[in-house]
């Protein structure tokens, strides 16, 4: 869909959907949400609906960024600390190594 | 372009292709060159993981010969272009060496390679000092290890003082064992040819390497390995490890009565005489290890006792004690923590022996009169009879054992002195001991002069057998002057007659009430078949015999004796069943072929090969730890074996010319810059296509 096309209003609804649907522990659409709309939000002339779509933006942005120190910090605490942990760590996984602790 | 043209061009191209590939194979073929041989792999128990594994896509070292040990320092002090795969003699691989290679590590060390030049070797031994040390008799249940042997005293008074205990050490390459003189050869020529010269350059020059590929899943110990197998989120169902599992093979000298409520009735009055001994061995490698010494004259001996018992007491009419019976039980696993009889002793603390499907009522600890096991015979002339307290049972044993054996009548010249106290060998009598120390446990074992114990070395040449081949009947009992130009007195067969004659002569004497007053003794002939099955030839005249008339012939090679895990091939269980079956079972000319299907009925092939139907009693009882049947068993408890070997995929060698890192580091960047360099052409071409194609109108381009 190319979104320089829709009319103001749909562009703002789609914005608020994106960013609500990210709720739903799917920070990937808030990161999506950013990367489409950070150029209507704010590169493009000002229009009435700009001011809250940059909200969005904003917030999806921010949501992603906790979400991504949030999961390279566990990867790192549980790739560190995988063998210490035993049979918790091995019932985390779905993939375990063959032939290593 | 002409269509002509086009068309030439297309099958240029296709011609260019095809070529192409055939000439890829070639060059793999041509690369490397495939070495035959034996890994080394992982076992794993409640604690550790032991033995060997290479890297996930196979381990490459660079060839070089040691010859001595100034080689191996050179290799470990100032190695020109490691990762290097030392080829070891057998008399190299000793402890010090292999732990100074761990030690070194991967990074210089890669891969072992033990080749078959035996000439310097005067013992060989990967068992530990004190066999099965943690699972032995136990003077109370604090302890870790078995009373029996002291692995930190003198090693002379250990059971087995050659041992290097590298069979549980776990190392970080893997091992590979190469038999075959036409594989050495090709490893020898390779490491004179390309790495035996100017060793300055060797990093600068393209190396003979050899590349061993023994990827082992499994890993830390058998707990984890277990859990990670059973793993509900191992959606993949791949196996870690699988637990280590055979047969147990049992018989009795007499069938005994089916019953119908066997839930209810334990055999009561029913009196057994258990004559135990092992029917398995291991080595480091994989498919390895006859156990000749180690335990096959153990079983040979069970053999011949059973078969001499059988044709002495035909039925029990004979017997002083109409209850009384003998059990030979065979244990399988033995060399692994005693799996097989730990799960016979835990099955009788159960009432679980003989299974239900047998219509049989269940032996109980209670049943059992005494127990005879038979241990490692390494010298069949001077026999220990062990036993953890005197008793007047042992002491009464031991003079009727020491009549026969110095009977002037039949010259047998075996010594056999008693034992008592703690120093018991490391035995299956020993599970029995461990469940209670009270029971009525004697064990035949000889003093320990085995160099070769759980070893690939130990073979035929280790007992010293020649195969006589005789041609004769083997099934009936010998005159004792009978063979003695066939056999010279110091042969196997002779030892292994002595030994079985006089072991069956005091049954007989317990089991009748009467002294042994005859000429027969055992046949040499039956022991001679016997070795020559199990150490040279499936395809023997004994296993035929014991098969149905028109199975197939066994393989050439001797049955492989190692326990193996489920769906392994139990070929030795398989064997032995069948064999103790065929020896202690009673004719039945009365019935027909036809109508001899159903065990305990069976057809067997027989001596001449006709085919005849017989009365047999013999059965497998399941060799897998019962550490594996608790529910949340303690691991680390020590209780029970907890063996498990891990799974893999593949075990393969091959040789090749390894290139140096600076020819390999060229041969990259040429392939990035031509890379580079294809991409700007491609760029070029297509924005001035115009040049090539000008004949097409710009709009069909577009």
């Amino acid at each position: 869909m190319d979104i320089s096309k829709a009319p103001n209003p749909r562009k703002l609804q789609l914005c608020r959907t994106y960013f609500m649907t990210g709720f739903a522990l799917l920070p990937f659409v808030w990161a999506i949400n950013v990367c489409w709309f950070c150029e209507e939000a704010f590169r493009k002339p000002p229009y009435p609906e700009q001011a809250q779509i940059k909200r969005y933006v904003i917030y999806s942005a921010i949501g992603t960024l906790v979400w991504t120190i949030a999961l390279i910090s566990w990867i790192i605490i549980f790739q560190t600390n995988r063998a210490a942990w035993g049979a918790t760590a091995d019932y985390m996984s779905f993939i375990i190594p063959l032939g290593s602790a | 372009m002409a269509p002509q043209k086009k068309a030439a061009a297309i099958w240029l191209l296709l011609f260019l292709q095809s070529t192409a590939t055939v000439f890829s194979e070639r060059t793999r073929d041509k690369m490397y060159e495939p070495i035959l041989g034996a890994s080394c792999f992982r076992r794993l128990n409640g604690t550790h993981q032991t033995g060997c594994s290479s890297t996930y896509s196979g381990s490459v070292g660079v060839l070089h010969l040691v010859n001595v040990d100034a080689d191996l320092e050179f290799l470990l002090n100032s190695p020109p272009s490691p990762p290097y795969a030392p080829l070891i003699r057998p008399h190299l691989f000793t402890r010090a060496n292999l732990l100074r290679l761990k030690e070194a590590g991967p990074k210089i060390i890669s891969v072992v390679l033990l080749i078959n030049r035996t000439d310097k070797m005067k013992q060989f031994s990967h068992e530990l000092n004190c066999p099965n040390q943690y699972s032995g008799l136990k003077l109370n249940r604090s302890m870790s290890e078995t009373a029996t042997c002291d692995a930190s005293g003198n090693v002379a008074n250990t059971w087995n003082r050659w041992g290097t205990g590298l069979l549980h050490e776990d190392f970080p390459f893997p091992i590979y064992y190469i038999g075959e003189d036409k594989d050495i050869f090709k490893l020898e020529d390779c490491f004179e040819k390309f790495n035996n010269f100017n060793y300055e350059s060797h990093a600068l020059r393209s190396l003979c390497a050899v590349e061993v590929k023994a990827f082992m899943s499994a890993a830390v110990n058998s707990e984890v390995c277990i859990r990670r197998t059973n793993f509900i989120n191992n959606l993949g169902g791949s196996r870690y490890c699988d637990p280590m599992e055979g047969r147990n093979v049992y018989a009795t000298l007499y069938p005994r009565n089916a019953s119908e409520n066997v839930e209810v009735n334990v055999a009561g009055s029913e009196k057994f005489i258990i004559v135990s001994c092992r029917l398995d061995t291991t080595s480091m490698f994989d498919g390895l290890g006859m156990g000749a010494m180690g335990s096959l004259v153990g079983l040979a001996i069970l053999t011949q006792v059973a078969h001499m018992l059988r044709l002495l007491l035909p039925s029990p009419g004979a017997l002083s004690d109409r209850q009384r019976n003998v059990l030979f039980v065979v244990f399988d696993g033995e060399s692994y923590d005693y799996i097989g009889s730990q799960r016979f002793v835990y099955d009788m603390e159960h009432l679980a022996f003989p299974s239900p499907s047998t219509h049989t009522a269940p032996i109980s600890l209670e049943n059992i009169e005494f127990i005879l096991d038979i241990g490692a015979l390494d010298d069949v002339a001077n026999i220990k009879l062990h036993t953890l307290t005197s008793t007047p049972l042992a002491n009464q044993l031991l003079q009727q054992l020491n009549r026969y054996a110095k009977s002037p009548r039949y010259n047998f010249t075996v010594n056999i002195e008693s034992n008592v106290g703690y120093h018991i060998p490391p035995t299956s009598a020993q599970s029995f001991l461990r469940y209670d120390p009270k029971l009525p446990v004697l064990i035949l074992n000889s003093v320990p002069s085995n160099r070769y114990y759980h070893s690939i070395y130990d073979d035929l040449e280790n007992v010293e057998f020649t195969y006589a081949n005789a041609s004769k009947d083997y099934t009936t009992l010998a005159d004792i002057g009978d063979t003695a130009n066939i056999f010279n007195s110091s042969a196997l067969q002779m030892g292994v007659r002595n030994v079985s004659s006089i072991v069956a002569m005091t049954l007989y004497e317990i089991l009748s009430g009467k002294q042994y007053q005859g000429s027969l003794v055992a046949n040499p002939l039956l022991a001679d078949e016997f070795f020559y099955c199990f150490l040279q030839s499936s395809d023997c005249p004994l296993f035929k015999a014991a098969s149905s008339p028109n199975s197939p012939a066994g393989p050439q090679q001797p049955p492989m004796r190692y326990i193996s895990v489920q769906g392994g091939s139990q070929e030795s269980s398989g064997w032995t069943y069948r064999m103790l079956g065929y020896l202690l079972s009673h004719p039945q000319p009365a019935v027909s072929k036809e109508n001899c299907t159903q065990l305990p009925l069976f057809f067997f092939a027989g001596l001449n090969g006709t085919g005849e139907c017989r009365l047999t009693t013999q059965n497998y009882t399941h060799a897998l730890s019962p550490a594996f049947l608790i529910d949340n068993y303690d691991w680390r408890s020590g209780d029970y074996s907890t063996w498990t070997e891990s799974t893999w995929s593949l075990l393969s060698a091959r040789i090749f010319l390894r290139p140096s890192n600076v020819h390999e580091i060229t041969t990259l960047s040429i392939g990035i810059v031509v890379f580079i360099i294809s991409f700007c052409l491609i760029y070029i071409i297509s924005s001035r296509w115009e040049v090539l194609f000008e004949d097409v109108p710009a709009s069909n381009a577009a």
